[in-house]
C-alpha cells in the first residue's frame, strides 16, 4: 500500500510504535482543542525537529512533505475568512471591501487560526506515519496492546488488497471506456458507473480474498488461541523515556505561552 | 506403505448439481511424484484441497469416502496438523501472502503453530537458501518478481516441513522467465528426494522427465487413465487430446506421426526420446514446399513513429516505430514488464499517445473522437469479467450496438449472428459472470466485433484456458484475420505465435528488438533470450534434429511436421 513509511534505522523507527501514537494522540486531540495560533506553531516547530534529528528525516524530504501540507494550508486560510459567519466578525475592522465580499480582519485571524490548527494536526500524525512499518504496528497492537491477532493478521491481510483493487478499478474502467460507455455527466452517471465497475471488482476482491483465506488456513492461521512470534515487539524504558520527555516538552509549551499570556481557552465544540 | 490413501471420495460443493469427485480412490507411494490432469473442471484442485484437509474443512462438502495424509484421517485432524505433513502452492502467487515481508511470510506458519522463536532462524535460513532467495530475506513481497514470489511462497510452506507438496498450477500466472525458476526447482526438490510431489501443471515437456506417474481425471470427477506417463500418453493420447487435456507436445506429435504410418519403438515422452525416435524418420523427409506467403497489403492499418512514454519516472516504452499492416496477424511478444500492454494501450487510446505518434488507416490518431475509435478497433483485455457492462449474453454483444444508435432490426441480426458464431447462443438470457472462463472469453471477442471493428487487439487470449478453448479461440482468430481482419495479439506464448502470426515484434525493456517473419525469430538464440522468451517444444525438437538435417530448420509447429513428406 502505498504509505509514507521509509524504512530506515533511526531513533524514531526504533521506537514501539505504540509509544509514537501515544504522543501523537494527545498532540492531536489538543489541537482541535486550542483557539489561538500559538500553541499549534509551537507544536508544529517541535514536532519538525523531532523528525529532522530523532526519525533520520533530511531537510529535503522534509520540505517535500511539508510542502502540499502547506498548500492545503495556505488555500484553506486563503479561502475561509469569506466563509466565515460574518456577525461573528464584524465587529473588527474591515481590511477590504469589493460590494457584498468583506474581509474582516476577524475572519482572517480565525482562519489563520484554523489553518494552523489542521498544519498542527497533519504534523502530529508524521512523526508516526513515517517511521512505523505497518507490520510492526499490528506486531504492537497484538502483542501490547492485546488485539486479538486474528484480527490484526487479517487486517494486515486486507491491506495487501487495496492496491490491487485501485489498479482493477482502473483496469475496469479502461475496459468499459473500450466498450464505448458514454460516462453521463451528474450523480447519476457517476452513480450508474459505480455499479458497473462494482460488479467486476466485487468478484475480482472476493475471489482474492476466498484464495488468501484458503492459503492462510493452510499455514495454521488461526489454529490455536496462542501463536509465537519471531519478532518480539517491546515497550521498553525507551519507549517510556520518549513519551514522558515528549508529555513534559508539551507540557512546558503550554505552560510557557500562558505565562507569555498567548495560551488562549480550549474549547471543545468549535468549528474546525 | 501408501502416503496418501484416497478411498471412494465422492466431493460436492453447494450449489452444484454434480458431483466435482465422484468415487475416487487413489493410492499415492512415498516418495513418488505424480502428474494430476484433466480437462478444466475435472476436480484437480478440489483434489488438491481434500489432502490438506481444506476440503471439507474450509470449504466444499465430502460426501462419502475417506483421505488419509501419513496416515492421518483428513477429517479427524485440524488443517493445522494436516499443515505439518501436506503443503500447497497455488496459481496466484499474489493471492497466497499473508503478511508483507519475505522474512514475516516464513515464519508465518511456524508462528501459527506456536513454535520456539528462537528455533525459526535457522528454519529462515534453511529454506530460503533451498529456494535460493536469502538474498531476498528483507525484501517486501510486493516488489518480487513472479518467479520469485512462487519460491517464497514454496519457501514458507517448506518451513513447515511437509513430507507432501502440492503444486496446483504454480506457472499459470508467469511468464516463461518465471516458469523456468520454478521448473528448476521442482527438478531440485525431487532430486533431494525427500517429498512427495503432486502437481497440477499443463506445460508439460519440460517437466516430463520428473514424473513418475500420471493420473488422469475424467470430466466427471473419476479416473479415467492411471500410470507410467509413457504408458497413459502412448495408450490414451487420443481420447486425452478429445477431452482437450494438455499432453506433452513431443507425445502429440508422436500420435500424428504413428497415424501416418511410423513405426515407434519407444513411445517417446520427453525431446531427448523424440529426437531418437524421429531422427531416421525426418532424415528422409522433406519438408513440403512452403506455402506462398500471404500477401502483406501495403495499406497500414496502423502506424506508430517514435512513441515514448513513462509511468512517473519509469520508462515503459522507448522510441517505438512500427507499422501493422492492414490483414497482419501481428503478434507482440516479451516478458512480463517488456512495455507490450503499455503499447497496446496507446493502439486503443487508453493512453492517450502524443500527437503525430500514431495514425489510424493513415489519420491522426489523437483527431479520431473516443467513440469512434471504439467503432474501428476492438480491444479485449485479459481478464474477460473487466469488459463486461450488462446483466445478459444477448445484452453484452448487443451493448456496442446500442451505443452507437443502430436500427433495432441491425443490432438483432448482428447479435444472433455473433452469439451463432462463438457458440454462445444457448446462453443468451444468462448472465455473463456465470458462463465458463472460456466462455466468458469467447463473450469478450464476440462483443468487440459485434460494430464490424477491423482491427483486434488481445491480450494474453489463451491466459488460463485449457488446451480445446485456446485452440478453438484460435481458430476464430485466424479466421476473422482470413476474412481481412488486422488481429494484434499479446502474449509470451511463443507456440501460439509461431501456429498462428505471420509477423512477431519483440519487445524488452520498452524497445522494440525484433520485428519480422516468426520463422526467422526462432532462429536467433540470442535474441530470444535477450527478449526472456522461450521456444515451445517442438521448435526447439527441431533445433536439435537441425544439427543433423538441417532441412528441419524451418519446420517449427505441428502443423509443419505434419506436412513434412516422404
Amino acid at each position: 500500500m502505498q504509505t509514507l513509511y521509509q524504512p530506515h534505522d533511526s531513533v524514531l523507527h526504533r521506537l514501539n510504535p505504540l509509544s509514537k501514537l501515544l504522543v501523537a494522540l494527545p498532540q492531536m486531540a489538543l489541537m482541535l482543542l486550542v483557539s489561538e495560533p500559538w500553541t499549534p506553531l509551537a507544536f508544529a516547530v517541535l514536532i519538525s525537529l523531532t523528525l529532522l534529528t530523532l526519525g533520520h528525516v533530511s531537510l529535503g524530504r522534509f520540505l517535500r512533505l511539508l510542502g502540499p501540507l502547506l498548500m492545503i494550508v495556505l488555500l484553506f486560510t486563503a479561502l475561509y475568512p469569506f466563509l466565515v459567519r460574518q456577525s461573528l466578525v464584524d465587529h473588527t475592522s474591515l481590511l477590504f471591501a469589493l460590494g457584498p465580499i468583506k474581509l474582516y480582519q476577524g475572519g482572517l485571524y480565525i482562519a489563520l487560526v484554523t489553518g494552523l490548527r489542521i498544519l498542527g494536526l497533519l504534523i502530529s500524525s508524521l512523526p508516526f506515519s513515517i517511521t512505523t512499518d505497518s507490520a510492526d504496528f499490528v506486531r504492537a497492537l497484538v502483542q501490547q496492546a492485546r488485539l486479538p491477532y486474528r484480527i490484526g493478521y487479517s487486517t494486515l491481510a486486507a491491506f495487501r488488497f487495496i492496491p490491487m483493487l485501485q489498479s482493477e478499478m482502473s483496469v475496469v474502467q479502461a475496459a468499459h471506456r473500450v466498450r464505448g460507455v458514454d460516462s453521463q455527466p451528474g450523480w447519476r452517471g457517476r452513480l450508474e458507473q459505480l455499479r458497473r465497475s462494482a460488479v467486476p471488482l466485487l468478484t475480482t476482491a472476493i475471489r482474492q480474498a476466498e484464495r488468501t483465506a484458503l492459503a492462510m488456513d493452510a499455514r495454521a492461521f488461526g489454529a490455536h488461541s496462542q501463536r509465537t512470534y519471531f519478532r518480539r515487539m517491546r515497550f521498553t524504558g525507551r519507549d517510556w523515556a520518549y513519551v514522558l520527555v515528549y508529555w513534559a516538552l508539551g507540557a512546558l509549551i503550554l505552560l510557557g505561552l500562558r505565562s507569555l499570556g498567548l495560551l488562549g481557552p480550549l474549547h471543545v465544540l468549535q468549528i474546525l | 506403505m501408501s502416503i496418501i490413501e484416497i478411498r471412494a471420495l465422492t466431493v460436492k460443493y453447494a450449489r452444484r448439481k454434480l458431483a466435482a469427485i465422484n468415487q475416487l480412490s487413489l493410492d499415492v507411494q512415498q516418495g513418488e511424484t505424480l502428474l494430476l490432469l484433466g480437462p478444466s473442471g475435472s476436480g484437480k484442485s478440489t483434489l488438491a484441497l481434500t489432502l490438506n484437509g481444506l476440503l471439507p474443512q474450509a470449504v466444499g462438502e465430502l460426501r462419502e469416502g475417506q483421505v488419509r495424509v501419513v496416515g492421518l484421517d483428513t477429517q479427524e485432524h485440524s488443517v493445522a496438523d494436516l499443515a505439518q505433513q501436506v503443503g500447497i502452492l497455488f496459481q496466484d502467487p499474489d493471492a497466497q501472502f499473508a503478511t508483507l515481508k519475505v522474512e514475516d511470510e516464513i515464519v508465518f506458519g511456524l508462528e501459527n503453530l506456536g513454535h520456539d522463536p528462537s528455533s525459526m532462524e535457522a528454519r529462515i535460513q534453511q529454506v530460503l537458501t533451498d529456494v535460493g532467495v536469502l538474498a531476498l530475506r528483507d525484501r517486501p513481497v510486493s516488489a518480487l518478481s513472479g518467479g520469485e514470489k512462487q519460491r517464497v511462497a514454496l519457501a514458507s510452506l517448506l518451513a513447515m516441513q511437509p513430507e507432501i507438496l502440492v503444486f496446483d498450477e504454480p506457472t499459470a500466472n508467469l511468464d516463461s522467465m518465471g516458469t523456468q525458476q520454478v521448473f528448476a526447482l521442482l527438478a531440485e526438490l525431487k532430486s533431494r528426494g525427500k517429498h512427495t510431489l503432486v502437481l497440477i501443471e499443463h506445460k508439460l515437456d519440460e517437466l516430463m522427465h520428473l514424473i513418475d506417474r500420471v493420473v488422469v481425471l475424467n470430466a466427471q470427477g473419476g479416473i479415467l487413465a492411471d500410470g507410467p506417463p509413457r504408458q497413459v500418453f502412448d495408450a490414451h493420447g487420443p481420447a486425452l487430446q478429445a477431452m482437450g487435456v494438455w499432453m506433452p507436445q513431443v507425445a502429440v506429435l508422436a500420435h500424428e506421426l504413428r497415424r501416418r504410418g511410423l513405426e515407434l519403438p519407444l513411445f517417446p515422452i520427453t525431446l531427448g526420446e523424440a529426437v531418437r525416435a524421429f531422427r531416421g524418420w525426418v532424415a528422409k523427409a522433406t519438408p513440403a514446399t512452403a506455402a506462398p506467403a500471404r500477401p502483406s497489403q501495403d495499406a497500414p492499418a496502423l502506424e506508430v513513429k517514435n512513441l515514448s512514454f513513462a509511468y512517473g519516472h519509469v520508462e515503459a516504452l522507448h522510441d517505438v516505430s512500427l507499422n501493422i499492416n492492414k490483414g497482419d496477424f501481428l503478434a507482440i511478444v516479451g516478458a512480463n514488464g517488456a512495455g507490450k500492454t503499455t503499447l497496446a494501450k496507446h493502439l486503443m487510446g487508453i493512453l492517450r499517445p502524443p500527437a503525430g505518434s500514431i495514425a489510424l488507416h493513415g489519420e491522426e490518431f489523437t483527431s479520431i473522437p473516443a467513440k469512434q475509435l471504439a467503432r474501428r478497433i476492438g480491444y479485449v483485455f485479459q481478464n474477460p469479467e473487466h469488459q463486461f457492462v450488462t446483466e445478459t449474453v444477448w445484452d453484452e454483444v448487443a451493448y456496442g450496438l446500442r451505443v452507437m444508435h443502430e436500427p433495432e432490426d441491425t443490432i438483432t441480426s448482428k447479435t444472433q449472428e455473433l452469439l451463432e458464431t462463438f457458440g454462445l447462443w444457448r446462453y443468451a438470457k444468462a448472465n455473463p459472470f456465470t458462463l465458463s472462463y472460456g466462455e466468458k472469453r469467447r463473450l469478450s471477442v464476440a462483443s468487440m466485433l459485434a460494430l464490424g471493428q477491423d482491427v483486434l487487439i488481445l491480450d494474453e487470449p489463451t491466459f488460463g484456458q485449457d488446451e480445446r478453448n485456446a485452440t478453438a479461440l484460435l481458430s476464430i482468430l485466424r479466421g476473422l484475420n482470413q476474412q481481412g481482419k488486422t488481429v494484434i495479439v499479446i502474449t509470451h506464448d511463443m507456440r501460439l505465435v509461431l501456429e498462428n502470426a505471420n509477423r512477431v515484434v519483440a519487445m524488452s525493456a520498452g524497445k522494440v528488438l525484433f520485428d519480422g517473419a516468426p520463422g526467422e525469430l526462432a532462429g536467433m538464440p540470442q535474441l530470444l533470450s535477450d527478449a526472456r522468451l522461450t521456444l515451445p517444444p517442438l521448435a526447439r525438437l527441431s533445433a536439435l534434429l537441425a544439427t543433423e538435417h538441417p532441412h528441419l530448420r524451418n519446420v517449427l509447429t505441428m502443423a509443419d511436421y505434419v506436412a513434412l513428406s516422404h
